[in-house]
């Protein structure tokens, strides 16, 4: 029994986790219509700007986790204005834009790298435990978890009953349509790649609370975040979080059985699953 | 000149990496970001042969090259159903699950630790222990890689594999089993690649899973996409490049220390200038 709730507790974390990635990527993905692989380095950004602003700086953690999901905001952002917005204004396919995320991210990984060096480095953080129905939880998971579900709420809300919101779907439907409308989609998608990437920031930023930030974090970040939002459906913000919620069921309840190390191997035999039987993912937009 | 020579031999074996996955890539437009798994799978392969059953160098050569093929087979069965983008990322899936069976498998790879000791080639008295006679032998594999694949290129197969590039839907209509063909390219390619994985193993005598990461997949992607996609000599430019620019940046006065993720900031960069201004490389003859 004890197990049984342990293992619902740990999924759930993990879920929300998943599902802080997948809400950016697949917010992102709807406006521009590619597998956007830089979204990981805006994670791991967020994470080291909080490192940097406390341990080297000294600055108040509150205030250093507010600049660090500002400064991964800015940083997707600068991902769009330097490279994503020429790559669209000239229509190139999405495997060009795709490829060039792909240098994105090993190149800002690479920097990362190098001012922060490959050692893996952790916050400073408090490790009170809480019980919640008999399940262990961390004070940095308690956030997790929290945040996972109002980002998930609160982006639902904006992209219903905001103007900014109705511009967001509209772009996300029709491009060329919004544009004759008079929708400014370069700054609509500007500002998608702003709050996609702050979200992602927050998903670094928890990470680096909970067990410490690396380099290279950001890529099992990002392919977490994918596979929920392909499981889930993509383009579809509670299709990110369902996604989320089962890829991280199911990775927890499978290493009840499995030795712990294959998780990504669970997560990826998942994916195909999903891909082969039922591409549309869990919800259908 | 051992600086020369060591260079000139990994040229030489990312030259086969990039012949071979520009198969997949260049011919037949599908962004495969998996090439390093099989690669890995060439070189433990024939490392673990090598070492501890005592198998010739040449042997076990060919035994990865069939291990590398079947597990190419398996993979492609689920991949050759993709396209586009969801193929790249399919693909990379593959990549992460290879590698974590590398670091995980310990009995057999023994994990993290990586397989030292792995002995030079030999033939009829011929030994390749020093790295001239070595030079000369990755120069054969890559003269037969490259033969292989300007074969492949030109025959009524590599026509059908650039039709599947162009539009899968319209080759379909012509009663083309696209699925297959696009499954017998990712096995040759991925054939090629285990001998050049046998070859690194047997060079550096030490091999661990760190070598055949994403990254590393990225890597050679970015050797084929810099030298020109569906050209075979741009594949062997590509990868002369991509190898001898990091070491232009050591002498230009960066630490040794850093040296990997300088490298890794490099090709990351160079993908993202090709994109942005020469999406073709530079010779290439198709553009994604």
């Amino acid at each position: 029994m004890e197990i049984l709730s342990q293992l619902i507790v740990n999924s759930v974390i993990a879920g929300a986790m998943y599902a802080l990635m997948a809400l950016g990527f697949n917010l992102i993905y709807s406006v521009t219509r590619f597998f956007n692989l830089a979204h990981g380095v805006a994670a791991a950004a967020g994470g080291y700007a909080v490192f940097y602003l406390t341990s080297s700086l000294g600055q108040n953690v509150y205030i250093a986790t507010a600049a660090g999901i500002v400064s991964a905001g800015f940083l997707g952002y600068g991902f769009d204005r330097l490279v994503f917005l020429r790559l669209r204004r000239r229509k190139t396919s999405s495997m060009v834009q795709l490829v060039a995320s792909l240098g994105l991210l090993t190149s800002v990984q690479a920097v990362l790298a190098i001012l922060f060096t490959n050692e893996f480095q952790t916050f400073p953080a408090g490790h009170t435990l809480y019980n919640v129905l008999g399940g262990a939880i961390t004070g940095t998971q308690t956030a997790v978890v929290a945040s996972g579900f109002f980002i998930t709420l609160l982006l639902a809300l904006i992209l219903r009953h905001t103007m900014f919101g109705k511009a967001v779907n509209a772009v996300s439907d029709d491009a060329e349509v919004a544009r004759i409308v008079g929708i400014d989609t370069d700054r609509v998608t500007g500002r998608v790649f702003f709050m996609g990437s702050a979200i992602a920031g927050i998903a670094g930023i928890l990470t680096g609370f909970d067990t410490g930030l690396g380099p290279t974090m950001g890529m099992g970040l990002l392919l977490k975040g994918v596979i929920a939002c392909i499981i889930g459906g993509m383009g579809n913000v509670w299709g990110g979080t369902a996604g989320s919620m089962l890829l991280g069921f199911a990775e927890n309840f499978g290493i009840w059985k499995i030795p712990g190390q294959w998780k990504d191997a669970i997560s990826f035999v998942i994916l195909i699953a999903f891909l082969l039987l039922r591409p549309e993912g869990m919800i259908k937009k | 000149m051992e600086y020369a020579i060591n260079l000139a031999i990994l040229f030489l074996i990312y030259a086969i990496l990039g012949l071979s996955l520009n198969l997949v890539v260049g011919y037949t437009g599908l962004l495969s970001t998996a090439h390093a798994a099989f690669y890995g799978i060439g070189a433990y392969a024939a490392a673990i042969l090598v070492t501890s059953h005592n198998v010739n160098f040449f042997m076990a050569l060919l035994a990865g090259v069939l291990a590398s093929a079947l597990a190419a087979l398996l993979i492609g069965v689920v991949l050759s159903r993709f396209a586009g983008d969801y193929y790249a990322l399919v693909s990379l899936g593959f990549n992460v699950i290879a590698y974590s069976v590398l670091l995980n498998w310990q009995g057999l790879t023994r994990g993290p630790l990586g397989i030292p000791g792995i002995s030079r080639p030999y033939l009829l008295g011929l030994a390749f222990s020093s790295n001239g006679p070595f030079l000369v032998l990755a120069l054969i594999f890559l003269a037969m890689a490259y033969i292989i694949s300007r074969f492949i290129a030109g025959s009524s197969f590599g026509r059908v594999l650039k039709a599947i590039r162009e539009d899968e839907g319209a080759i379909q209509v012509f009663g083309y089993d696209t699925v297959r063909y696009k499954l017998a390219v990712f096995v040759i390619s991925a054939a090629m690649a285990a001998a050049a994985g046998a070859l690194f193993a047997s060079y550096i005598t030490f091999i661990d899973p760190s070598s055949f990461t994403v990254m590393e997949s990225v890597f050679i992607l970015a050797i084929i996409i810099l030298g020109g996609l569906s050209n075979l000599k741009g594949s062997v430019l590509g990868a002369a490049i991509m190898v001898l620019l990091p070491e232009a940046l050591r002498f230009a006065g960066f630490p040794a220390s850093m040296a990997a993720e300088l490298r890794q900031a490099v090709y990351g960069l160079s993908l993202i200038l090709l994109m942005l201004f020469r999406p073709q490389g530079i010779l290439g003859e198709y553009r994604l």
